[in-house]
Parts: structure tokens; C-alpha cells; sequence
């Protein structure tokens, strides 16, 4: 027998504690829809910093003490621009955790997500490969052209980038197999959603992970603009088979149910259960509550590394529940699930200081979206039983997991 | 290339041999950040590698004598972790 | 609901909580501003409390605040007759003042250890005794251990005044053997604060941590945004507690996890303690003979925070 191999899994179910390192907030773009109203060029984050927050995450069980595997985020702005020093992050994260015979590195995973713009370069391919076993990287591409120009635009220029991102499409899918994107829908770019999918699936991207931006952007008849596109979207991937090959979390069996108020009462967000650092040593429950993602409110620091964390102040998140921040007609409503909500966007949109309210900016583009989805399976169901393929596809389906942010 | 199901392995031993992988992977990355300067260490890293390398193997062979996969000359067998299944991938 | 409305009547009334008073300056309520205040009180059917300075108001505002029925707080220095409750932060004041009054006793833990035992003298001559821990939040391992010895010996006082024929209140101990659901603060949901300047706050702690913070004015009505929030339902962790005399003190909750409904480590487990102190002292009473034989017993809990077993509601 020759060499053995073995397949990569998914990543422990979610179940991994993790980390987001906001190495920089400097970004090449000034994507019309990013939260990120702070971008700046000043906040890098000194290894420093970055190596007292892994000595104290190593070293506090108050926070990781039971989860058995880490996720190490990378965020910016663009996480590319400072590879380097995430790089320098990664090595002394794994020559900490062998050191003092720490759990984690035995299971730990790399993630960053990027505009692609720097993929192809050196110091980039070398920390590819120097990490590839435990790496994953994402290259945000939105769609068609049209679609991705119109809100991922240069800073400077405000030229679009599609053209540059194109260019690094296909190196990116031979380092990462399986790999899929994520696409964000606001207001301007519905009607190039179906366009958007299929170009996507002639990349060669296999799957896509969608979801429409949390805050209140959207215009009268967008939920019914939204619909359409979905819909002949469904028509498109059904008659063509695309089924087979390609999925698009748009179209879930999971949603579109009422939900119990008593045993489905889980909060959707994960914000409080991870923890991101700043350039300043602060800890954050999650990037979207660091300052430069809100605009309204101030941030929620919950510690910092040199003091460390102020379990205090991570009560609210970890006791937070579904049916206490939703107002009545979320309760009430009879599409309920997987009705996404950012506890950052909660915070920041909210009346108080609290992230105890709600916001439903989201509920008709939620609705239109559960309407599309029910034609998409109603249809593809019965073309499966009349040709008689539909327990094979139920055994070969690929679990699409939800994006929540 | 053909890719054949031959056998499944329970989740226990399933978890036996993700744990390796995930140990054999991380010892070869640190190996790319870590140089004989450390020399302690770095005895130590080497001395773990052949440690995982010898239990990674034994696994297989423990496995495959215990199911009796279906093998080739040539080719190879891996798991799924996901389903704990067995395949033989072939010329 | 509303049922009480809190009146400062100067920026000098005394706490009788936990906050500090941070204004030095006297700074009287408007004429105008209390009787719109008292108004507000009456068409609202609340329950008015006029909380006082130490000095004594101009005979023009008592003819106004006897206008309606009410209730006075008034600083150990202001005490008179029409006093309804006193507030003492002094534990060497003259006590036999202090006959059959409802007090406040304010305190730090570092006074609290160093006093506590002169907490049994005041039982037997006031009505009923609130002591209110300023430093609540401060809270360490070594005053968990302290806090639970003392609260064991004050056991041992209250069980010899029930033997005696007394039936001492006390917060800390015999609250929570007579209570059968939550009895906090409840500011925000049935009471509110006007201050001197004219506005309405959550409750005086707000009103002296940053006068901004206000929801509504007299002038124009009281605003209350995410209202519910302040109700026991949309608290997760206390709604399931049963530590029903802890104060749930909404300012302290803010200050501590940065949310009006959740509270800190340090107030459940100081609320637990007095709980199952109580508990004991409980029991221990009904080893004695028949007491409180409509009360349910007090179980017993393997924790002091039930924030530990929260996830396990979810």
C-alpha cells in the first residue's frame, strides 16, 4: 500500500473556540457596504500586543478553558496587507501551545478572509504554503461584474475591483479545494443576484455563502425584486442541474418554520462565546463591537491583555436568548427560522445602550427569501421523485451551515 | 484514479487517528518555524515527530488487519472523518 | 407598571441605596418643578417618596409636599417625627433615636466586619433594619468568606430575638424566609426618580452618574425606551433565580456587565449567601417549633451564581 492519506473534516461543528486578530484596519477598498466605518491607516497591530494576547489566552481557563480546538480569525481592514505579522502570530502561537503542552496544538485552524487583491504575491504564497495544512482563506468575490464593482471599489480610485480579484480566482482554488465564498446583498445589487450565482458557479466556486447586509438599507419593493431573482435563480439551478455539483445557502430546507419559544430559544450570533483583540490590546465579544465597526454607539471592551477579561462583562452575551431580545413579531412570526440577526448591528441600530433589542431591518428581504426558498424545494422535490433520484440525493447532500455575519 | 469504499472504522477509532493527523500536521509546520538553535526543543520536536509518524502508521496497520480492506499495489487508503468510512483509492 | 415616584428634593438628599452622592453643592428643587413632580405623582396614582437633604426646606416647600400623602426619607441629621425612613452611614450614631424606625444602614465591607456586631443592638429597637453594601461590587474571595461568617453569626442573633417573642426584619436574613416571589428594587418598571433639575431618571444612581441619562422631564412626560427590559420577565438569569431578597439593583447591574437586566457575579453570590443564611436560620427556627408553616422550605443549591447553570436554561 502506498501513501496514506487522510481527508480534511469539517471544522469540529463550531464547536472550536475562537479568536479574531484585528491586525489592521487599513483597507486597499472602501466597499460600499462595509460596517467598517473606522477604517484608518494608523491602527496596525504590534506583535507585541499580539503575543501578550495569545500568552493570556493560552494561559486563562476563565474564557477557553473547555472548548478543545481554536480558531485563529484574521481580520482587517485587508488581514493581506500585514501577512507577515500574521505570520510571526501563527509561529508563535504554535511554538507557545507545543511549549507548554497546550491542547490547542493538537487542534487549531488559521481563517482569514480577504478582497484577494495581494493573493497572488510572494510573501503571501509563502505563508500559504508554510501553513497550508492548518489554512483557510476566503477571497470575498460578490458576484458578476456588475455586481461586485458596484460596491467593492478602491478607495482612492473608486474603480471597481473586479478585474484584479479575477486574476487570483483560480490560484485560490487550487490551494483550497472545496472551497467556497461568501456573497453580501444589499439594496443596489439585487438585480444581479442570478447573474452574480451562475458567474460564481462557472468559476469553478462551488459554494456560496449569502446573506443580505443586517442594517436598514433596504427600499420599498426590494423584498419583491429579491423574490424574483430567487426564484429564477431556483428555475436555473433545478433545470440545469446545478443541484448536483453547486450549492447556495439562499436556498435551505432549515428555514422558513415557526420557531418553539421555549426549545428553539438560542441565540443566533455567537458574539460573547469568541473574543477579538485589537491593535490597542483590547478584547472585544466580537469585531462588530470594536469601534471602528459602529457608528452610533460606543464600543464594549470587555478586557484587555493585560488585565484580561472582565467576566462581568460577557455576562450579558453568554445569558442572551432569543425570545428576550425579539419583539412580538418575531415571536409571533410563522418564517422564523433561520431569520439571521448581528448582535453588533442589535447594539449599534438599538434605542439604549443594550443588546437586548432586536433589529428587524431584515424581515421583509427574510420573508421574500423563505418564499423563493419553498418554490426552490417544492420543485426540485418532485423533479427528484419523477425521475426517481431523490433518496440519492438525500444521502449525497452537502450540509450547507448558515452565515451569520 | 478510482476512488472505491472499502470499510468503516468505529467513531472512537475515528477520533484515534483524526487526533494524530492533526498532531502529525501540527508537528511538521512547527518543524518550518523551529531551527537547531533550540536544541532542546528541537530533540524534543524530532523525538515527537517519529513518536506520531510510528503511531499513525501502526494505526493503519492495526485497522487494516482487523477489517480486512480490500487493497492495491499502488494505491492508497484514506478517511473520512465526517462519516468514519474507508476508501481505496486506486491507479 | 408605575407605582412609585421618587422625589430629590436637592442634589444634597441622601442616598439610600447604593450609589454616592457626588453633588456637594445644595442645589433645591424648583417650586415649580415639585409641584408638577407632586401632580405627575397624583394623575399617575404613584406612590410619592420625597428623599431629603440634612438641612431643613423652607416652610413654603413643606406646605407643598404635605399637599399629598407620602412617604420621607430623611438623613440620620433631619430625623423628626415625620421621618418614615431613616438613613444612618454612620455606625456611631445614638441609637436609642432610632425606636421603632425603618433604617437604612449604609456601609462598606470593611465596616460592615468591623461593626456587625453591634447590628444585633439595633435589631432590637428598630422596626425593621435595611443594611445596604456600598462596595457591593468590590466584592472578593476573602469578603465571600467574611460576608458568610457574618451573616452565620447574625443567625445566631435573629434565632435568639424569634425566641425571645421579637419578630426582627431584618434584609439580609428574614426577607427571603417571608417572601414567596422577587421583591427588588424595581426601578424602571415600578418606580421612578425626578431629580432637582426637572427630569426623570431610572433611579438616583443615574441621575448622579451622568445627568444626561435621563428618560423624560417633567415638562413633557416620562420616556422609557426598551421599557421592558427593566421587568423581571426579560432578565434571564434572575427570572429563574429564587434568591428573591437580593436587591437587583439596576444601576449596579449596568455599571458591572453594562445591561440594566443582568446583574454581576458579585450580586448573585452575595444575594446567595444571604439566601442560604436564611435558609439555616430557617430551619433552624422550625426545629424549634411551628414557623412560618405556610412558607415552603428553602432548597438547598449547589451554587452561589446561578449565571453557572444559566446555559443549562437555554
Amino acid at each position: 500500500m502506498g501513501n496514506i492519506k487522510d481527508e480534511a473534516a469539517q471544522w469540529l461543528d463550531g464547536t472550536a473556540a475562537n479568536i479574531t486578530f484585528i491586525v489592521t484596519k487599513d483597507c486597499q477598498l472602501a466597499c460600499k457596504y462595509c460596517y467598517l466605518v473606522g477604517k484608518n491607516d494608523k491602527e496596525r497591530m504590534s506583535f507585541l500586543t499580539a503575543k501578550k494576547a495569545i500568552d493570556y489566552i493560552l494561559t486563562s481557563s476563565l474564557f477557553f478553558g473547555r472548548q478543545k480546538s481554536v480558531i485563529l480569525d484574521f481580520i482587517g481592514g485587508e488581514p493581506l496587507l500585514e501577512v507577515e505579522l500574521i505570520d510571526k502570530i501563527c509561529d508563535y502561537f504554535k511554538l507557545q501551545t507545543y511549549i507548554r503542552g497546550h491542547k490547542w496544538f493538537d487542534a487549531y485552524r488559521i481563517n482569514l478572509t480577504t478582497n484577494g487583491l495581494n493573493y497572488h504575491t510572494k510573501k503571501v504564497r509563502k505563508f500559504i504554503e508554510k501553513n497550508i495544512t492548518h489554512l483557510s482563506i476566503t477571497i470575498t468575490i460578490d458576484g458578476n461584474e456588475i455586481k461586485h464593482d458596484l460596491n467593492r471599489v478602491y478607495k482612492n480610485s473608486g474603480k471597481g475591483s473586479y478585474k484584479n480579484v479575477l486574476k487570483n480566482i483560480p490560484l485560490w482554488l487550487k490551494d483550497f479545494k472545496d472551497i467556497g465564498t461568501k456573497v453580501t446583498i444589499s439594496s443596489a445589487d439585487i438585480p444581479y443576484i442570478k447573474e452574480s450565482v451562475l458567474h460564481l458557479f462557472s468559476l469553478g466556486i462551488h459554494h456560496l455563502y449569502t446573506n443580505c447586509v443586517f442594517e436598514d438599507v433596504w427600499k420599498e419593493g426590494d423584498d419583491k425584486l429579491f423574490e424574483e431573482q430567487l426564484s429564477e435563480l431556483a428555475d436555473i439551478i433545478i433545470d440545469n442541474e446545478y443541484y448536483k455539483d453547486f450549492t447556495c445557502s439562499f436556498f435551505s430546507e432549515n428555514i422558513g418554520k415557526p420557531l418553539d419559544p421555549i426549545l428553539e430559544n438560542q441565540n443566533w450570533c455567537g458574539a460573547g462565546k469568541m473574543l477579538a483583540v485589537d491593535a490597542a490590546g483590547m478584547f472585544y465579544p466580537c469585531t462588530r463591537f470594536a469601534g471602528y465597526s459602529l457608528r452610533e454607539k460606543k464600543p464594549i471592551i470587555i478586557g484587555n491583555v493585560r488585565d484580561g477579561i472582565d467576566k462581568n462583562k460577557l455576562r450579558p452575551f453568554l445569558t442572551l436568548d432569543r425570545t428576550t431580545q425579539s419583539p412580538q413579531k418575531c415571536l409571533d412570526c410563522e418564517v422564523a427560522s433561520g431569520c439571521a440577526w448581528c448582535q453588533g448591528e442589535n447594539y449599534d441600530a438599538a434605542e439604549t445602550n443594550t443588546i437586548y433589542q432586536r433589529a428587524t431591518a431584515i424581515c421583509l428581504m427574510h420573508k421574500a427569501r423563505v418564499r423563493a426558498n419553498n418554490y426552490y424545494w417544492n420543485k426540485l422535490y418532485r423533479k427528484l421523485e419523477l425521475e426517481g433520484q431523490r433518496e440519492e440525493f438525500e444521502k449525497n447532500k452537502r450540509k450547507v451551515k448558515p452565515v451569520d455575519c | 484514479m478510482t476512488r472505491k469504499l472499502v470499510g468503516q472504522v468505529t467513531p472512537d477509532e475515528k477520533n484515534e487517528i483524526q487526533s494524530l493527523f492533526e498532531r502529525r500536521n501540527g508537528l511538521n509546520e512547527l518543524a518550518k518555524v523551529l531551527t537547531a538553535d533550540n536544541a532542546e526543543l528541537y530533540e524534543k520536536l524530532v523525538k515527537d515527530m517519529g513518536e506520531t509518524g510510528t503511531k499513525f502508521q501502526n494505526w493503519w496497520d492495526t485497522m487494516a488487519r482487523k477489517y480486512n480492506w480490500e487493497s492495491s499495489p499502488n494505491g492508497n487508503w484514506e478517511i473520512n472523518f465526517d462519516t468514519c468510512e474507508i476508501f481505496l483509492n486506486a491507479e | 407598571m408605575l407605582q412609585y415616584l421618587v422625589i430629590l428634593l436637592d442634589d444634597t438628599s441622601i442616598s439610600f441605596c447604593h450609589y454616592s452622592v457626588n453633588k456637594k453643592e445644595r442645589n433645591l428643587i424648583s417650586l415649580d418643578h415639585l409641584r408638577k413632580g407632586i401632580r405627575f405623582g397624583m394623575v399617575e396614582n404613584l406612590m410619592i417618596q420625597f428623599v431629603y437633604p440634612d438641612y431643613t426646606l423652607p416652610q413654603e416647600y413643606l406646605d407643598v409636599i404635605d399637599t399629598i400623602d407620602h412617604s420621607s426619607i430623611k438623613p440620620f441629621a433631619a430625623l423628626d417625627s415625620g421621618t418614615d425612613i431613616v438613613v444612618i452611614d454612620d455606625w456611631e450614631c445614638d441609637a436609642t433615636k432610632l425606636k421603632d424606625s425603618v433604617l437604612v444602614l449604609r456601609t462598606n465591607w470593611k465596616q460592615f466586619y468591623e461593626n456587625h456586631s453591634k447590628l444585633k443592638g439595633l435589631l432590637n429597637v428598630v422596626q425593621r433594619l435595611n443594611v445596604v453594601i456600598t462596595d457591593l461590587e468590590r466584592m472578593n474571595d476573602c469578603d465571600r468568606e467574611n460576608y458568610k461568617a457574618v451573616l452565620e453569626a447574625m443567625c445566631k442573633d435573629i434565632e435568639a430575638l424569634y425566641v425571645d417573642g421579637k419578630s426582627p426584619q431584618f434584609n439580609l436574613l428574614t426577607d427571603r424566609m417571608i417572601l414567596t416571589e422577587m421583591n427588588n428594587c424595581n426601578a424602571g418598571d415600578t418606580t421612578i426618580t425626578l431629580a432637582p433639575n426637572g427630569k426623570f431618571y431610572i433611579c438616583p444612581a443615574f441621575y448622579y452618574n451622568d445627568e444626561n441619562d435621563n428618560v423624560g422631564d417633567i415638562e413633557n412626560g416620562l420616556v422609557i425606551k426598551n421599557k421592558q427590559l427593566y421587568k423581571l420577565d426579560y432578565a434571564p438569569i434572575c427570572r429563574k433565580c429564587d434568591a428573591w431578597q437580593c436587591r437587583r439593583c439596576t444601576w449596579l447591574n449596568r455599571k458591572t456587565t453594562l445591561e440594566v437586566n443582568t446583574p454581576s457575579h458579585e450580586q448573585c453570590v452575595a444575594a446567595h449567601l444571604e439566601r442560604n443564611a436564611s435558609r439555616d436560620l430557617m430551619l433552624s427556627l422550625r426545629s424549634k417549633g411551628t414557623f412560618l408553616p405556610d412558607k415552603e422550605e428553602i432548597k438547598e443549591l449547589t451554587y452561589l451564581d446561578p449565571f453557572e447553570i444559566a446555559t443549562r436554561w437555554k
